[in-house]
C-alpha cells in the first residue's frame, strides 16, 4: 500500500496544479473547505447490505481521518428511503444542524430529495476530483434516472442491470427477453424477478417494457396514463406469455433480490439478476456461488444507472461531506472500489484521463462470473414510467 | 388499659354498615362478636386494625392503652390478627415465619426464643420445613404463636377455627385462649359459632 | 405507601410511558384524517385480499396456538414434568421470530432440509421440486411460524400465573374439591381452572393476535407475496420515499389497526361471555362410564335433555398427558432442528441442493458478527436499563394506584405494542424531533422504555393484583411496616412473575430495531440493527449467525428468570 500512497500523493499534487490553471477561485475555496472539514465528523448513512461495500467504507473512513482530519461514521441503513424521509421531516421540524451528513443515493430517492429541495448544493461540479469524471462516456453521471443532477450529488459508482446463473445449467444464456421466454419455457419454474415494487423487479418490468417497445424515443420524455396504455399492450403480452412459466406460474414472487440469489445459490432458480455486473464475479469469490457461474448482458443493451453521494440541506457537516465526497471520486478511492478483490463496483471516472500508473489500477482480470461480452447501457426510462409500470403490473398480476 | 372503641361504625359511602357501637375490652379478656353473614363483623376487626378497603371507611375512635388510633398506619397499631387461613408465609420455613414478626435484636437470642416456641408448640425440630408440609392444626399454633411472638397489644381473631375440624377444633381454641390470656391480651373474636365463645365472656350482637 | 406522595409515586409511570405515547399516538393520529391516503388505499388492488390474509392468519395463528398451549398445560401441569417444561418454554420464548421464520423457512423450502432429505433418500431429485411451501398463498406457512413461536409464549403465561405459591396451593385444593364432586380432570380445567386463568390471559391473548395479524418481518420472510399480508403492503408503502405512497401507508396502517381492534374486540367479548356463562360453569359432572373417549359425541340422557359432554371431558386424564407431552416433544424438537439448521446455514457459505450437508464450512461470519462488540454492548446496557427502570416505574404505580386505573395503562400498552411499530414509532420520531431528543442517548432510552414497559405492564398485571390483600393485614398484625412487607413478603411471594417480566421486558428492548433506526438516526449501533442492515443483503450465514447471536442474551435472561423465579420449595 505505501508505493500506492506514494503515486497517491504524487497525483494530488498533479491535481491540485491543473485545478490552479483551470479555476482559481474554486482552489481556493476549496482550501477553505478543507480547512473547515478538520475535525468534523460525518454521518454517512449507506446501504449497509453488504460486507465488503461496509469494509470498503471504513477504509475510506481511515484514509479521509488520516489526511483531512475528517471522522467518517457510516450509519448503517437498509433503505435509503428511510433517511430521504428523516431529512424532510428534520427539515419540516426546522432541525438546522441535521442528523445526516451524506447520504448514498440515487433514482426515486434522489428525486424526491430534489423537488422537495432537501439538498445541499449544487457542489459536484466543484469538487476537485469531478474533473476526471466521464461525464460524456457515462451519461448517467449528470442525468440520474433521467432527472437532471446539477450538481446536487455525486457520482460513485455505475450499475447495469446483469443477469446471471450457472454455466454448467445454462449452455446459451439469453440474451433478450424474447429468448429469456423462451427459456423459461424450456425450463419451467425455474425464472422469475422480485415483486415490485422491489427496485429490480420493477427494474425487470423496466426492462422488458423498453424490449417489447419499438419507439424507444418516447422513454426519454414524460408520458401519461393514456399514451402508457398503449404501448403498455405488447409489453403485458410478452408478460402474459411468460406467466405461466415463471415461479410458481408467477401467482407468487420472491420477496427482493437477495433472496431470488439465494434461490439461485441452492438451485431452485436458474437465473439471477444484479444491478452490479461484478456482484456474481464477487459472490463467486465468497463462495456463495459455484466457479461455474457466468453472467451476461441483453445484446440490445440493458438498463444502466449511476450511483451518488448527495449532501441534505440540513447538513452539520457541510464541508467534511464535500471532502469526504471528493476523497471517492479520487482515482485511488475509485480503483479500489472497482477492485473485484474489495468490492468490483465500475467506476465512474475516465480511466482515459488518468496517468499510465493511475490507470493501471483500474485493470481487473476477468474472473468467474464476471460479465464478458458487455451489452451497451441503456438509459433510465422517464421517472413517471415508474409509477405506471407498477400499478399497471399490480392491477394485472397483483391479485394471486 | 384496655381496647376501647367509642361510637365506631363503617360505612360505605353513605350506607352504613352497622349502628355505631361503643365497647372495652380489659386486659386478657375475650369479647366475642356474633352477627349474621354481612352484618360488617369483619369490617369491624378491619376498622379495628386499621386496614379497611377502599371505598370503606370508618367513624368514631379506637383507643389501645389510652392511645388514640386514629390515622396510625395498621402495622403501627400493635394490633395482631388471626385469619380463617393460616396464612403462613409459604415462601418462608416455619422457623422464619416465626422470626418474621419478632423485633430485632441479636441473632441467636432471636433463634432462641424462636426455638423455644416451637418447643412449647410441640413442634421441636420444624423450624426448617416448609409450612404446606404441617398438618392444620400444627399450622394454626405457628400462626397463633407468630402473632404472639410479635408481641401485640391486643388481638383480633377472624374466625380462626371455622375451617379446623371438629376434634382439633376444641384444643386450638382453648390453647389460644390460654396464651392470651397469660399474656394478658385484650382480644376481640369474631365467630359464627356459639361453642367458641369462651366461658362467662362477653358477647356483643351486630 | 400513603399519604400525598401517594400519587407521587405514579408519575414516573405517566412521565416516562404515558406523556410520550400519548404524544406519539396524538402524532400518528393526524394521519388519520389525509383523506387522500384514504382515497389512495383504497384504490389499491390488493387491500381486500391482503386484509384477509393479514386477519386470517393472526386468528388462526392465535387461536391454534391458544389451543395448542390448552392442550399442553392442561396434560401436564401437576405432572413431574411440570416443572422443568415451565422452565423450557422461556428458553423457546429467546429464541426471535425472524430466527424460527428462517429456521422453519430452510426446512420447508423446495431447496430445503426436508426436500433434501427425499431426494437424497427416495426420489434422487438433482433439482429442488416446485414445492408450494414457504411463501404458500395462503398464509399456512406463517401461521406454522407464528403458532411455534406464540405457542410456549402462552404456555409461559399459563405458567407464570400457575406457578405462584399461593395460587397453586389453592389450585391444588379446588381440585381436590372438584374431583370429590366427580368432576373429571377435563371439567376441573374448563369449569374451576380456565375460568379463573382465563381472564388474567385475556390481554396476553389480545397482544398474541394482534402481533400475529400486524407482524412484518416474519410475513417477509415466509408468508404469502402476491398478494402479501396487509402489513406488508403497508410496510412497503410507509417505507417509499414518495409522499404519496407514505400517506398510503399510513392510512393502511391505520385500516389494518382498526380493523385489528375490531376483531380485537370481539374476541374479548366471545371470551368474556363463555367464561362466565354460569350455567354452563355450574353444570355437574359427567359420569365417565357414559363417555366414549376420542368417539362420537355420546349424548346422555338427563331428565329428557341430551347433553353432550364437551371434548375436553371425553378424554381420560392419561390420553390427556400423552397428547400433551407428544405435543410438547414436537414442539420442542422444532426448536431444537431450527437450532441446529441455524448453526449449520452459519458456518455454510455455499450448499447447493440436493446435499444434506455443506460442501465446505468456515466460521467466517461468526468472526464478522463478533467483531465489533460495542453494538452488543449497547443492546445489552439499554435492555438491562430498560427493563429495570421499567420494573421500578410498573410497581410505583401498582403500588400507588387502585386496580381500576390499570385499565388505561393497559389500553395504552396494548396500543403500543397493537399499532404497527412503524407507525407509532412515526409519530413517537416527531415527538422526539421537537423535543430535539433525536439522535441522542436518552432518546435512544426513551424509546426502548415504552415496548419494554407495556409488555411488562401486561404481563404482570393479572398476577400483581391478584395478590391477595390479607398478606399486607397479616404484616400488618405482625407490626411489620410496608417496606418490610414489601422487601420480604410480598415481592418475594411474587419473585416468579417479577423475573420472569423483567426477562420478558429485557428480550423486547433486547429485539428493538426501529428506535435504533428511526430515533437515535442510526448514530447508535444495536445487535439488532447490525443485524438487520447486514442481512439485507446476500449472504446466509452471516444472517444465521445474527440469528442465533440474537438469541443468546434473552435465553440467558429467560433461564435466569425461571432459575431466581423458582419457589425455594420445587426441587
Amino acid at each position: 500500500m505505501s508505493l500506492n500512497r506514494r503515486s497517491m500523493l504524487k497525483l494530488s499534487a498533479a491535481l491540485g496544479a491543473s485545478v490552479y490553471f483551470t479555476d482559481f477561485a474554486q482552489a481556493a475555496d476549496w482550501g477553505a473547505i478543507e480547512a473547515e472539514a478538520k475535525g468534523q465528523e460525518v454521518f454517512f448513512n449507506a446501504w449497509a447490505g453488504a460486507d465488503n461495500i461496509n469494509a470498503y467504507i471504513a477504509w475510506a473512513g481511515e484514509q479521509v481521518k488520516a489526511r483531512y482530519g475528517v471522522t467518517l461514521n457510516h450509519v448503517k441503513i437498509t433503505d435509503t428511503a428511510e433517511v430521504v424521509k428523516r431529512v424532510r421531516d428534520e427539515v419540516t421540524a426546522g432541525k438546522a444542524d441535521g442528523s445526516v451528513d451524506l447520504v448514498w443515493i440515487n433514482g426515486e430517492n434522489f428525486r424526491a430529495m430534489k423537488t422537495d429541495k432537501l439538498l445541499f448544493g449544487p457542489f459536484a461540479e466543484a469538487l476537485p476530483n469531478f474533473t476526471l469524471v466521464d461525464t460524456k462516456g457515462k451519461p448517467t453521471t449528470l442525468q440520474d434516472f433521467t432527472e437532471s443532477v446539477d450538481g446536487l450529488e455525486s457520482p460513485w459508482g455505475m450499475a447495469q442491470f446483469t443477469f446471471f446463473g450457472d454455466g454448467a445449467k445454462i449452455s446459451t444464456p439469453p440474451k433478450s427477453m424474447i429468448e429469456l421466454a423462451a427459456f423459461a419455457k424450456a425450463n419451467p419454474g425455474r425464472v422469475t424477478f422480485p415483486a415490485p415494487p422491489d427496485f429490480h423487479g420493477t427494474t425487470f418490468l423496466k426492462q422488458a417494457l423498453v424490449e417489447t417497445t419499438t419507439d424507444r424515443s418516447i422513454f426519454a420524455k414524460p408520458i401519461e396514463a393514456t399514451a402508457f396504455a398503449e404501448i403498455a399492450k405488447p409489453w403485458l403480452a410478452f408478460l402474459d406469455e411468460i406467466r405461466p412459466s415463471l415461479w410458481r406460474e408467477g401467482k407468487q414472487y420472491p420477496k427482493s433480490q437477495s433472496e431470488m440469489t439465494q434461490m439461485v445459490a441452492d438451485g431452485e432458480l436458474l437465473i439471477g439478476i444484479t444491478f452490479n455486473p461484478n456482484e456474481p464475479a464477487n459472490l463467486v469469490a465468497a463462495g456463495t456461488l459455484p466457479k461455474t457461474t457466468i453472467a451476461w448482458q441483453h445484446a440490445t443493451g440493458t438498463i444502466g444507472n449511476s450511483h451518488f453521494v448527495a449532501i441534505p440541506i440540513n447538513a452539520k457537516a457541510k464541508a467534511g461531506a464535500q471532502v469526504v465526497a471528493n476523497f471517492l471520486l479520487s482515482a485511488e478511492a475509485q480503483a479500489r472500489k472497482n477492485d473485484l478483490k474489495i468490492w468490483g463496483d465500475p467506476t465512474v471516472l475516465d480511466v482515459t484521463k488518468l496517468t499510465g500508473e493511475d490507470a493501471k489500477m483500474f485493470a481487473n482480470l476477468p474472473a468467474p462470473g464476471s460479465v464478458i461480452f458487455p451489452g451497451p447501457a441503456i438509459l433510465e426510462p422517464n421517472a413517471s414510467f415508474v409509477a405506471l409500470i407498477e400499478s399497471t403490473w399490480l392491477s394485472a398480476y397483483g391479485k394471486g | 388499659m384496655s381496647l376501647i372503641a367509642q361510637n365506631l361504625s363503617v360505612y360505605f359511602g353513605d350506607v352504613r354498615i352497622f349502628e355505631p357501637l361503643s365497647f372495652s375490652v380489659s386486659l386478657g379478656e375475650i369479647v366475642t362478636i356474633m352477627g349474621p353473614s354481612g352484618s360488617g363483623k369483619t369490617s369491624l376487626l378491619s376498622a379495628v386494625a386499621g386496614d379497611l378497603p377502599h371505598p370503606l371507611y370508618s367513624v368514631g375512635d379506637i383507643f389501645l392503652n389510652e392511645r388514640n388510633l386514629k390515622n396510625v398506619a395498621p402495622e403501627n397499631r400493635r394490633i395482631g390478627r388471626l385469619f380463617q387461613d393460616d396464612l403462613l408465609f409459604p415462601h418462608l420455613t416455619v422457623g422464619e415465619n416465626l422470626l418474621f414478626g419478632m423485633t430485632r435484636g441479636p441473632k441467636t437470642e432471636r433463634t432462641a426464643m424462636m426455638m423455644t416456641a416451637l418447643g412449647r408448640l410441640e413442634l421441636a425440630g420444624f423450624e426448617n420445613r416448609a409450612p404446606h408440609t404441617l398438618s392444620g392444626g400444627q399450622r394454626s399454633r405457628v400462626a397463633l404463636m407468630r402473632s404472639l411472638l410479635a408481641k401485640p397489644d391486643a388481638m383480633l381473631l377472624d374466625e380462626p377455627f371455622s375451617k379446623l375440624d371438629k376434634s382439633l377444633r376444641a384444643t386450638i381454641r382453648d390453647y389460644t385462649f390460654t396464651h392470651l390470656r397469660a399474656r394478658n391480651i385484650p382480644t376481640l373474636l369474631v365467630t359464627h359459632d356459639p361453642e367458641d365463645v369462651p366461658k362467662d365472656g362477653r358477647v356483643i350482637y351486630v | 405507601m400513603r399519604g400525598g406522595s401517594k400519587h407521587l409515586a405514579a408519575l414516573p409511570l405517566v412521565l416516562l410511558f404515558g406523556l410520550p405515547l400519548i404524544a406519539s399516538l396524538l402524532y400518528a393520529l393526524i394521519s388519520l384524517f389525509d383523506r387522500e391516503g384514504w382515497a389512495a388505499l383504497f384504490g389499491h388492488p390488493q387491500i381486500w385480499p391482503a386484509l384477509f390474509l393479514s386477519l386470517f392468519t393472526g386468528l388462526s395463528a392465535a387461536v391454534l396456538s391458544l389451543g395448542l398451549a390448552l392442550i399442553i398445560v392442561v396434560g401436564l401441569y401437576g405432572s413431574t414434568r411440570w416443572p422443568r417444561l415451565s422452565r423450557r418454554v422461556g428458553s423457546m420464548l429467546a429464541v426471535p421470530h425472524l430466527a424460527m421464520a428462517l429456521g422453519i423457512a430452510f426446512l420447508i423450502m423446495p431447496s430445503g432440509l426436508i426436500a433434501r432429505a427425499i431426494a437424497t433418500l427416495v426420489t434422487g431429485w438433482q433439482i429442488p421440486p416446485q414445492w408450494i411451501s414457504n411463501h404458500d398463498p395462503y398464509g399456512l406457512s406463517l401461521i406454522a411460524v407464528l403458532v411455534i413461536k406464540e405457542t410456549p409464549f402462552l404456555i409461559w403465561i399459563f405458567a407464570s400465573i400457575l406457578n405462584r405459591e399461593d395460587v397453586s396451593r389453592n389450585l391444588g385444593g379446588q381440585r381436590a374439591a372438584a374431583l370429590s364432586l366427580g368432576h373429571g380432570i377435563g371439567s376441573i380445567w374448563m369449569r374451576i381452572f380456565l375460568p379463573q386463568i382465563l381472564p388474567k390471559m385475556i390481554w396476553p391473548l389480545v397482544i398474541v393476535f394482534v402481533y400475529s395479524a400486524s407482524v412484518v418481518d416474519v410475513a417477509l420472510v415466509i408468508g404469502p407475496t402476491q398478494p402479501p399480508t396487509l402489513s406488508n403492503v403497508v410496510w412497503a408503502d410507509i417505507n417509499d420515499a414518495d409522499v404519496f405512497n407514505t400517506a398510503r401507508g399510513a392510512a393502511g396502517a391505520w385500516f389494518l389497526t382498526l380493523a385489528i381492534a375490531a376483531v380485537a374486540v370481539i374476541i374479548w367479548v366471545l371470551t368474556r361471555t363463555i367464561l362466565t356463562k354460569r350455567s354452563w360453569l355450574a353444570a355437574g359432572p359427567v359420569r365417565r362410564d357414559l363417555i366414549r373417549p376420542f368417539g362420537a359425541p355420546s349424548p346422555r340422557e338427563k331428565g329428557g335433555v341430551k347433553i353432550f359432554p364437551s371434548p375436553l371431558e371425553k378424554v381420560p386424564e392419561g390420553r390427556m398427558r400423552s397428547l400433551a407431552k407428544l405435543k410438547f416433544l414436537a414442539l420442542t424438537f422444532i426448536y431444537i432442528i431450527v437450532a441446529l439448521i441455524l448453526l449449520l446455514l452459519s458456518i455454510a457459505p455455499m450448499w447447493p441442493f440436493p446435499n444434506l450437508f455443506p460442501e465446505a464450512l468456515d466460521f467466517k461470519a461468526w468472526w464478522r458478527v463478533t467483531d465489533n462488540p460495542t453494538a452488543l454492548l449497547t443492546s445489552l446496557t439499554l435492555a438491562v436499563s430498560t427493563s429495570g427502570t421499567a420494573l421500578v416505574l410498573i410497581l410505583a404505580w401498582m403500588e400507588s394506584q387502585p386496580a381500576r386505573r390499570d385499565r388505561t395503562v393497559l389500553v395504552l400498552s396494548a396500543l403500543a405494542l397493537g399499532l404497527p411499530a412503524l407507525l407509532l414509532s412515526l409519530g413517537q420520531y416527531r415527538v422526539f424531533l421537537n423535543l430535539n431528543l433525536t439522535g441522542s442517548a436518552i432518546g435512544l432510552f426513551l424509546a426502548h422504555i415504552i415496548p419494554v414497559t407495556a409488555y411488562m405492564f401486561i404481563v404482570l398485571c393479572g398476577p400483581y393484583r391478584s395478590f391477595d390483600s390479607r398478606w399486607r393485614a397479616s404484616a400488618s398484625g405482625l407490626m411489620v411496616g410496608y417496606w418490610r412487607y414489601m422487601r420480604q413478603i410480598k415481592l418475594p411471594l411474587l419473585k416468579a412473575p417479577l423475573f420472569a417480566a423483567c426477562a420478558i421486558g429485557f428480550a423486547v428492548s433486547f429485539g428493538q430495531y426501529v428506535p435504533a433506526q428511526l430515533i437515535a438516526a442510526g448514530r447508535y449501533s444495536t445487535l439488532p440493527m447490525e443485524a438487520v442492515t447486514m442481512t439485507s443483503g446476500t449472504n446466509r450465514p452471516l444472517t444465521a449467525a445474527f440469528a442465533l447471536l440474537l438469541m443468546v442474551p434473552p435465553l440467558v435472561a429467560f433461564l435466569a428468570a425461571a432459575f431466581f423465579g423458582k419457589s425455594r420449595w420445587s426441587a
